[in-house]
């Protein structure tokens, strides 16, 4: 019953709501040890006594069990460079530093010049980088998350200080920016300065309250700071959203397009009221460009839906720029729940946007695991309120994000083309698939590697190689590796495939081949034996021979010898099924993908 | 008033029946350190819709002090 309440209080609590937070952190304190996933530790430069409540409320509201060890007043030194310290004993996953503007101490002298300036710059910054390698030394596996400088008021120069580098405020803007530049990957930075900036310095520093308790920003904020640092904390653990779901009318723009038209809604430059809707408008396209997924859910015809998006001149999003589409008069928790499974991505993971309080009070009943925006009723100011509620907080940004919404596209014109083909080889034709296979190379090395050790499915004897070990085969004269590539009329996949060939006198055996699930049932597997055979004839071989060794996940790739053509060899192991392919045998399988004119033929190396 | 500063004193210290008097100290209440103090102070600040000075707060060491700076406050209103 208790945990009930305390679920309840977890939900309605807000931010700004100190004595509440610190409150249900007694709570949280009192109920007694819950299973914990993972360790936190925080440090920091000031007291972080009522950080770490805050903190402890807002992961559990976030959906994180985390056990916390709490780092001694200006600990960030002593708990670092004590080799035998309880922050090191407690062996945290995750290390939360706390920097305060106070820790830095030296400036330029005034008129120093830009070179000294860049040393006294580089020397604070390197003071943190001193700090991270430390702990990722004796904690390879801890990811760090600090803060970065907030920049106090008070200002030595007044005005004079943005107009000069050697300023105090310059020092502490340049070092944030270092910051940017040399954190390493195990290091996550959190924009404190921005934090401070959006609620505001006159509020955020209490001068009083450092005086009496070395607090280093105003209690007020505390749920604020805690909250980002929880979603932050929650991104590195992999538990993060990735899809917005928009409803249309009012929401992208202005009144209702079946009363109002196509062109009677307000989505105009001209019009204030359009404006706000183009701005959010906006604010949603850059989302996507950087891989948030967006989809509508709107209770409106399909058509009359979609006609806005190709007829409105205005519009600044498109129908391509949606991975998924439903405009119908189901209700939306039904809706929404279609969108999570055509885009194959869980309820938690998406995030609903709708500008009517009863669509909102329906979702947050009947899917808890969507995260419902308190929309506000004015438009212009739809695009704060989501930058606010921070629910798109990641860990990092990675080509796949990026490109994830051509992704999607791409396989919807896919799934199209298969409905149109109407059946699979017809399609395979229309894909326009083209290929190619050539040994790897400097360049390629690196996804050589990856797609190696990370490849389950498609991976015959799950062999997994360390870069050195790859590039001294590479190499050797009996050891071939080869690469290989593909795209169809939609997307490009560069290198899906890999392998790895071994000559033994007269017999070429395929130590290693791989291939991405992106690709399978594309034929690649053919192109890729034309090849093998290729180079096992230029070796001069007389047969190929290959090897199965079964595991739980590979079980797509039992019969790919027999398919090939392969007879099998007497069982002399459960898990492992050797076969032998001659080489003076005729390889027929058809197969659509075409090489490319400028692949070259692997028989030139010889 | 002088119930209003108890509940938030049993709500801070963690203790539903402990009875504040003048003479009262951080020595007479085991939860009353300078963490749990501050939390005090903001808890009565907030509740009374005033603010004490840095002088005031820490120099403070009675409940009676307190008593009388929050009538002091509010009666400036």
């Amino acid at each position: 019953m208790e945990n009930v309440i305390l679920e309840q209080e977890l939900c309605n609590l807000k931010l700004d709501d100190v004595s509440g937070i610190l409150r249900l952190a007694r709570k949280l304190n009192k109920s007694g040890v819950r299973e914990y996933d993972f360790k936190v530790a925080v440090l920091g430069s000031c007291s972080i006594q009522y950080f770490v409540q805050a903190l402890k409320v807002l992961m559990y509201q976030n959906g994180i069990h985390a056990n916390i060890y709490e780092g001694q007043y200006d600990g960030i030194k002593l708990d670092v460079w004590n080799n035998d310290s309880e922050f090191y004993n407690f062996h945290p996953d995750i290390a939360v530093m706390l920097t305060d503007y106070r820790d830095i101490k030296e400036f330029p002298g005034l008129f120093e010049d830009e070179e000294q300036v860049r040393d006294c710059v580089e020397h604070i910054a390197s003071e943190n980088k001193q700090i991270w390698e430390a702990v990722h030394q004796r904690l390879p596996d801890c990811q760090i998350i600090m803060s970065n400088y907030v920049i106090p008021p008070e200002r030595m120069l007044g005005n004079l200080e943005c107009n000069y580098l050697f300023s105090e405020q310059s020092i502490y803007r340049q070092v944030n920016e270092w910051l940017v530049k040399i954190h390493p990957p195990y290091v996550l930075l959190a924009d404190m300065e921005y934090l401070a900036s959006m609620y505001g310095k006159l509020d955020w520093f209490d001068t009083s309250a450092y005086m009496l308790n070395k607090i280093p920003f105003a209690l007020k904020y505390v749920g604020y700071a805690a909250d980002l640092f929880a979603k932050l904390i929650a991104a590195c653990r992999g538990v993060i959203r990735k899809c917005i779901v928009l409803d249309l009318d009012n929401t992208l723009w202005g009144g209702i397009v079946s009363e109002e038209g196509t062109n009677g809604i307000k989505v105009s430059p001209g019009d204030a009221v359009g404006e706000s809707f183009l701005f959010f408008q906006r604010y949603l396209k850059r989302l996507k460009k950087r891989g948030v997924i967006l989809a509508v859910c709107s209770k409106n015809d399909e058509q009359t839906a979609k006609e806005v998006f190709t007829a409105n001149p205005n519009m600044i999003l498109g129908l391509k720029d949606f991975a998924a589409f439903y405009a119908n008069w189901d209700d939306k928790a039904l809706n929404i729940r279609r969108i999570a499974q055509e885009l194959n991505i869980g309820l938690d993971s998406i995030v609903f946007f709708d500008d009517s309080p009863a669509e909102r009070e329906l979702v947050k009943l009947h899917l808890p695991e969507v995260t419902v925006i308190d929309v506000p009723p004015e438009p212009a100011n739809y695009a704060r309120t989501l930058e606010l509620a921070g629910c798109f907080h990641w860990a990092s940004l990675t080509m796949e994000d990026v490109t994830r919404a051509e992704t999607y596209h791409a396989n919807r014109q896919r799934k199209n083309l298969f409905t149109k083909a109407g059946n699979y080889d017809e399609y395979l034709k229309q894909l326009q698939m083209h290929g190619r296979v050539e040994l790897v190379n400097h360049d390629t090395i690196h996804r050589f590697s990856q797609l190696i050790n990370k490849s389950n499915q498609f991976n015959l004897r799950t062999m997994r190689y360390t870069d050195a070990e790859i590039l001294g085969m590479k190499q050797r004269e009996d050891y071939r590796l080869l690469t290989a590539c593909l795209a169809d009329k939609f997307s490009n996949y560069g290198i899906v495939s890999c392998i790895i060939l071994k000559k033994r006198e007269e017999q070429c055996f395929i130590d290693t081949w791989v291939m991405s699930c992106r690709v399978l049932k594309r034929g690649l597997e053919y192109l890729v034996f034309t090849h093998i055979l290729e180079c096992a004839r230029a070796w001069g071989c007389t047969e190929l021979s290959g090897e199965y060794i079964q595991t739980e996940k590979n079980s797509i790739v039992k019969t790919l010898f027999p398919d090939l053509g392969f007879s099998q060899d007497a069982p002399s192991n459960e898990n492992i099924c050797r076969y032998r392919y001659n080489l003076q045998r005729e390889f027929n399988i058809k197969f659509y993908i075409a090489e490319d004119e400028d692949g070259r033929k692997i028989a030139e190396y010889f | 008033m002088e119930e209003k500063l108890q509940n938030i004193f049993r709500e801070v210290f963690e203790d539903k029946n402990l009875v504040i008097y003048r003479e009262m100290t951080a020595d007479d209440v085991p939860a009353w350190d300078s963490l749990t103090y501050f939390e005090l102070i903001m808890e009565v600040e907030l509740a009374f819709g005033i603010k004490l000075t840095t002088a005031e707060i820490s120099e403070l060491e009675t409940v009676g002090q307190l008593i009388d700076m929050v009538e002091e406050h509010t009666g400036e209103k």
